[in-house]
């Protein structure tokens, strides 16, 4: 099954159509879930990362303040914070391309029962869903010092010593971030894979093109919106994963990590200016997305 | 040529899948080792860690894991967390996918607002509903944690569903409103009946995911809380042990399950 809507229901356009105002109805509950949960709280932050730090019961006192965001653009910190986090989030986002591509295409072209589809993309769900706290620390039995990779090459010889670099440094964080995230990338990939003509590649085929430039022209050309999607998704939720880069980074700072320690220390208004310029730079990377590819397309018509 | 590119990709695949899954294989196998500290390979074979009874005085890290009457509080908290997400992803997502598939004005707005949901990252809406509650003065509990994995879950929900709509069902619908039935018994007898499995298959999806959400709860959640909140907490100040393990296990267990039925339901729908 697709999201194409049938030739003969354009025909009669667009089909059902009950009442507008039955449509917007429906939407109610979504959006009013949104506005508290998600415009309001952050739209609060960005008032609190105003406010003056303070010794109240809030941790904080509604007088108007820029000094907060004078600390933290003058802070020696915060370049290397900055750098830290995108170099972190966008290899993170390379690697996943790197994997989830091949995956799609699988998936798409390889894959012919749709039953068999769906228990792999349950499969490729499943480490995605493990609960977070377990998914970090399962990883110290395959990387840790007396862990499965340095049993392996203790055994076979290659290293007398086991190895500790396998562990806390930026690698871990990219292999448990390739756990969790391939989903992100796989997925919109395979929905715009899906939407290929298969008679593009037979007629390419016919015409004797070369593997490599059916693949290119016509695969990854046509994908592309899913690609971007799935490389903004990866990117931006590894922004916000503060846990894995706290257990496994090795002392790396990061925004996220920065936020959850001013939050545990009660500077509400420090943490809230480090969440106000992380989501201002999401925002302003989900807009470039949004306006070079059409990525609601990905999902209707 | 081709016969070896393909069975290139297979096996590209499958190393992937093998990579992604071995942390989850070596947890399982390791829950059951005599051994304290986590090393591979395995000592011996034991189930002191899951049902070993306690003497009342270890700390949190050599409980066996049915005596860790925290854990199970924490393991009650989740289920009701879980099964409230759940049910509202199922609502909203069956109400947003059925308004969004007509042509609407600001539909796409209002699409990208829900999508936000799960792009945005979870540090920010963390902090932010924490401040927000605090200012409400709403209490820190279940349904805080539950409302939060929801907004999470509802694109996901969403995305899955969309994404499997039948073609045809506009068609159906319409024949039936032609036939003058109202709007509702069109829902109830027409389109629910053939959407209910990926209906299903997405409040599962929100009651997984809410299971084991960590980045948002941490921030309106404490302690004991949930079952992720309540491991990382333990681990702050406890060493790792095969108990861990065996808890890690146990939770892991339930989301396979959980997947797996999701699994089965989406299969359904595809008949």
């Amino acid at each position: 099954m697709t999201a194409q809507p049938s030739p003969s229901a354009a025909k009669t356009g667009g089909g059902f159509r009950p009442s507008r105002y039955y449509s917007y109805l429906l939407l109610l509950p979504g959006v009013i879930f949104s506005i508290i949960f998600l415009v309001l709280p952050l739209a609060i932050m960005t008032v609190v990362s105003f406010y003056t730090t303070a010794p109240s019961s809030t941790g904080y006192l509604p007088i108007f303040t820029i000094e907060n965001y004078i600390s933290f653009f003058t802070s020696s910190q915060t370049g290397t914070l900055l750098l830290n986090t995108f170099s972190l989030s966008l290899i993170a986002a390379i690697i996943a391309f790197i994997f989830g591509f091949p995956l799609a295409y699988f998936l798409t072209f390889h894959i012919k029962s749709a039953a068999f589809k769906n228990y792999v993309i349950t499969l490729l769900i499943v480490p995605f869903l493990i609960d977070w706290s377990i998914r970090t620390v399962a990883w110290l039995a395959i990387l840790g010092k007396s862990g499965v990779v340095n049993y392996v090459l203790m055994s076979l010889g290659l290293v007398s010593t086991p190895l500790e670099a396998l562990l806390f440094s930026r690698n871990t964080l990219y292999i448990i971030w390739l756990q969790t995230y391939v989903v992100f990338m796989e997925f919109p990939i395979y929905l715009a894979m899906n939407r290929i003509d298969p008679d593009l590649i037979s007629a390419a085929k016919v015409l004797k093109a070369p593997p490599h430039r059916v693949l290119y022209d016509i695969v990854f050309k046509l994908s592309l919106p899913g690609v971007m999607a799935g490389f903004i998704f990866v990117f931006v939720s590894t922004l916000g994963d503060f846990i894995t880069p706290n257990l496994w980074a090795g002392g790396v700072q990061t925004l996220g990590l920065s936020i959850s320690r001013y939050a545990n220390n009660f500077l509400w208004p420090y943490a809230s200016v480090l969440s106000t310029m992380l989501l201002v730079i999401s925002l302003v990377f989900l807009l470039i997305a949004f306006k070079v590819v059409n990525i609601k397309g990905l999902f209707y018509e | 040529m081709m016969k070896l590119t393909e069975g290139l990709i297979r096996v590209y695949v499958a190393a992937l899948i093998l990579l992604i899954y071995s942390p989850i294989i070596v947890m399982i196998v390791l829950s059951f080792n005599t051994s304290g500290r986590i090393s591979f390979p395995m000592e011996g074979f034991t189930t002191k860690w899951y049902n070993g009874a306690p003497t009342g005085y270890e700390y949190a890290s050599y409980i066996s894991a049915f005596y860790d009457w925290k854990f199970w509080i924490a393991f009650q908290n989740t289920v009701y967390v879980a099964f409230a997400a759940a049910i509202m992803t199922f609502i909203i997502v069956t109400a947003v996918a059925m308004a969004l598939r007509h042509r609407l004005v600001g539909r796409d707005p209002l699409f990208y607002l829900i999508l936000l949901g799960f792009i945005l990252p979870g540090v920010a809406l963390g902090l932010g509903n924490n401040i927000l509650f605090r200012i409400m003065n709403w209490e820190f509990t279940w349904w805080t944690a539950a409302m939060l994995d929801t907004v999470y879950a509802v694109p996901f929900g969403l995305i899955l569903m969309m994404a499997r709509f039948d073609p045809d069902l506009v068609l159906y619908e319409r024949a039936a409103s032609v036939l003058r039935a109202s709007p509702w018994s069109v829902f109830r007898k027409v389109t629910f009946p053939l959407i209910r499995w990926e209906a299903a298959s997405a409040g599962i999806f929100g009651f997984v995911l809410a299971w084991g959400e960590l980045i948002r709860t941490s921030f309106v959640m404490r302690g004991t809380g949930v079952i992720s909140t309540y491991i990382s907490t333990e681990l702050a100040i406890n060493p790792l042990t095969p108990k861990w393990y065996a808890v890690g296990t146990i939770v892991t267990g339930i989301s396979i399950i959980a997947l797996l039925i999701m699994g089965y339901v989406m299969a359904r729908g595809q008949r």
